[in-house]
């Protein structure tokens, strides 16, 4: 232990000592500097003093990474600091899942995300995937180069909300079309929120495919894929 | 001010911190922006090795023909006998004006006494800078008598305006020396307007400055001033002025710039001699003509002032451009002045003393592709040049005629880079990456890499100008070209500024003496 972090401790406290506003308000913080542990803990107390899942995943986390995606927006959070921030909701979130899922509370979204057949071009993906995981939702990460099968079976599986494709390279951002034809062909495009992205796109091949909406960046596919998913179960079209 | 240490990322940071971290984070962004004044590098230090475009051979040939010049041909030193007769004493042949010189004789002179570096000291002493050695040191364009901007596009520049450029000066951090005429304050008379530039420098600014070149009496005013700001016995010692004498090319010295160079040589106060040269027009068409006749006038004018005064700070200046062989207008950023700036640098490091050349020079009327390209093409040759003083960083367009607010924003941007690419390569432990490298292994990204986090903040440079955000946000946030964006940057910046304390006493002696002197003359346009 350094003597940085020696004296650091010297002024730590215990976040079980803090009241219910206290610690949500920690909480905040906590996600803010991206400290998983603190915020695995603070998850855990919350419950512990009889706080629903729900509860706790909107007024601690959800409002928590709310904040950074501000921040975020405004440049004064960088891409590695969010990406830690969300590897922290990640870490509450494991725990709130389960006991959301046995309250019957529906999760704030699934996703299946893959890059498409012939696209080995994974990084803007990754992205998308954990800036969503810090919105709350469930990612399901099929990776690369992936075939019609690839995502059907994968959206058999995971029955997500969303289907997420991503391509590089104009060579490949036609087989999204492929994808959605597929989906209409078979009578399941109706049944997912289709979302696309990457470098070479734009909002008219988003349209041309057949997409629900083109997302230019991760910090948009956050901010844009709780709102469709919402507006979905309220039985409403968004217009992203 | 707030020290920037406390914005660096905590060692700590797996531990909890106390309450109010996130708060003090969040409002570091403003705190950030306003500490930049209080961290800013006083120079450039060079890691990297000069780019070098003539070898041994080339250079003795040029400056045999340099010492062949001033044997043969001579210089001119105009209107200025005190000059012939220290030139006399020294060993020249003095015909008339002219002044021919014994081969060697300017050099010796030159090597025998002149220092390889100097300290410019600041009012604050953390932006005293060191002119020479390894060194570069940014300063904005100077003598331009029109401002343009967006808004108001061209028109001749104010005292206003003045100020205005010493204030970006002040917060910009890749300019470390406030450079010395920013812009003609021409509706401030002549005879008069010397005294309120070098008061704006001294009081919107602590970064070093220049002095008043136009007449020998404005030196002396500039160095009276320097001497309420610093105290009379510091200036006995220490050099507080570099300032810009142009040789009169070709092959002359006027009087003008004789007496205020001998004004601030008797007093140990630097001088920038440069040659002004634009090629076919004012020096041969050709690179190694032009570099000939730039080391003559530069021997002779650094020599003249050792013999004033024995180890006066000089610095070897070199303002080159081409001439339109079409039109006989000035040129910028160009492949053959390019070369000439390499060559001459080269030349100065042989002499042993420092260099001046470069900036971002344009023939550019607005801040548009043209300005940009010919201006990063002259930055970056002067920075790999290996220039110690580089005059015209910020601000120049349209050769020089105009100041431009935008332009000089995005210069200053391009200042910042130069600091980072001349800091050269991080072969620490740090920048191996090893570990970066190890946790990441095969696929997968660095984004998330304990490296990166560890790295990021300072990694590479962010430009406040460039625009990197896609297309579709771009155009959210208006389609806004650089020179637009810069246009809001300067107005910004000028919002945000706070001047550097500057003790009342001094202030208020500074000011009297201003009022007297102003008063002591008519107003006079010459």
């Amino acid at each position: 232990m350094t003597t940085n972090e020696t004296m650091q401790q010297e002024e730590d406290f215990e976040l079980s000592e803090l009241d219910d506003a206290e610690l949500v308000e920690q909480m905040h913080e906590d996600l803010y500097d991206g400290l998983k542990e603190e915020i695995v803990e603070g998850t855990s107390i919350l419950l512990e003093r009889k706080w629903s899942a729900d509860k706790v995943l909107n007024e601690a986390l959800v409002e928590g990474m709310r904040i950074v995606g501000v921040d975020f927006r405004d440049g004064i959070l960088f891409v590695p600091e969010v990406l830690l921030a969300a590897n922290a909701m990640k870490g509450g979130m494991e725990i709130l899942r389960p006991l959301l899922s046995e309250s019957g509370i529906k999760p704030i979204g699934k996703m299946v995300i893959g890059t498409v057949k012939g696209d080995i071009h994974d990084i803007g993906k990754n992205l998308v995937g954990m800036m969503l995981e810090g919105a709350g939702f469930e990612i399901f990460d099929i990776g690369i180069n992936n075939s019609v099968e690839d995502y059907f079976e994968a959206l058999e599986k995971h029955q997500p909300d969303i289907l997420g494709m991503s391509a590089l390279l104009t060579t490949t951002m036609p087989y999204m079309k492929v994808v959605v034809d597929e989906m209409v062909k078979q009578g399941i495009r109706d049944d997912y929120i289709v979302l696309v992205g990457g470098a070479p796109l734009n909002e008219e091949f988003g349209r041309a495919v057949g997409a629900d909406a083109y997302c230019r960046d991760a910090a948009q596919a956050a901010d844009v894929a709780p709102q469709m998913v919402r507006a979905r179960r309220r039985g409403v079209a968004v217009n992203a | 001010m707030t020290n920037v240490s406390q914005f660096k990322r905590d060692p700590g940071r797996g531990n909890r911190s106390g309450r109010g971290a996130r708060s003090g984070r969040r409002r570091a962004s403003g705190a950030r922006r306003r500490a930049v004044a209080d961290n800013q590098a006083a120079w450039i230090e060079r890691g990297i090795p000069h780019f070098e475009v003539l070898d041994t051979e080339a250079l003795e040939l040029i400056e045999h023909n340099a010492d062949t010049v001033l044997e043969e041909i001579g210089i001119e030193f105009r209107e200025f006998p005190s000059a012939l007769e220290l030139w006399k004493g020294a060993g020249a042949d003095v015909d008339g004006e002219r002044v021919r010189f014994p081969r060697g004789l300017c050099r010796s002179l030159i090597e025998a006494n002149a220092p390889r570096e100097y300290t410019q000291h600041a009012r604050n002493p953390k932006r005293s800078t060191i002119v020479g050695g390894e060194r570069t040191v940014l300063a904005p364009a100077y003598g331009p008598p029109f401002v343009h901007d967006l808004d108001k596009g061209r028109r001749y520049a104010t005292l206003e305006d003045f100020r205005n450029f010493v204030k970006l000066t002040y917060m910009s951090p890749g300019l470390h020396h406030s450079g010395g005429t920013v812009c003609e304050p021409v509706d401030v008379p002549v005879n008069k307007r010397h005294l309120d530039m070098v008061y704006s420098h001294i009081k919107y600014t602590d970064k070093p400055f220049m002095g008043s070149v136009t007449h020998p009496d404005r030196a002396e005013d500039t160095l009276a001033m320097a001497k309420l700001l610093f105290g009379e016995d510091f200036i006995e010692k220490k050099t507080v002025l570099t300032s810009l004498i142009n040789a009169n090319s070709p092959l002359t010295f006027d009087a003008t710039m004789l007496g205020a160079a001998t004004i601030y040589a008797e007093n140990n106060q630097a001088t920038v001699i440069s040659p002004f040269l634009l090629a076919g027009a004012m020096s041969p068409v050709t690179v190694a003509g032009t570099l000939t006749q730039i080391l003559a006038e530069a021997l002779a004018g650094m020599a003249y002032i050792q013999l004033v005064r024995p180890g006066a700070p000089v610095v070897f200046g070199s303002f080159a451009a081409a001439v339109s062989m079409q039109s006989g207008a000035p040129t910028f950023g160009t492949p053959e002045t390019s070369l000439v700036l390499y060559g001459a640098g080269q030349l100065a490091r042989r002499l042993g003393v420092p260099f001046r050349s470069g900036g971002g020079l344009c023939a550019a009327k607005i801040p548009d592709a043209q300005a940009a390209y010919e201006a990063a093409n002259t930055l970056q040759t002067a920075a790999l040049a290996g220039v110690n003083f580089m005059l015209h960083t910020a601000g120049w367009l349209e050769g020089g005629l105009a100041m431009g607010y935008e332009k000089f924003i995005m210069d200053a941007d391009q200042a910042n880079m130069i600091a980072l690419l001349l800091k050269g390569v991080d072969m620490s432990e740090n920048g191996q990456a090893l570990d970066a490298l190890r946790e990441v292994g095969p696929g997968s990204h660095f984004l998330g890499a304990a490296h990166t986090l560890a790295n990021f903040e300072t990694a590479f440079y962010r430009s406040p100008v460039a625009d990197n955000n896609s297309f579709e946000q771009w155009q959210q946030d208006g389609s806004l070209d650089a020179a637009r964006r810069a246009n809001g940057i300067w107005k910004q910046m000028l919002r945000e500024y706070e001047a550097p304390r500057l003790d009342p006493m001094i202030d208020e002696a500074l000011v009297d003496f201003i009022q007297r002197r102003k008063s002591e003359f008519e107003d006079r346009d010459y």
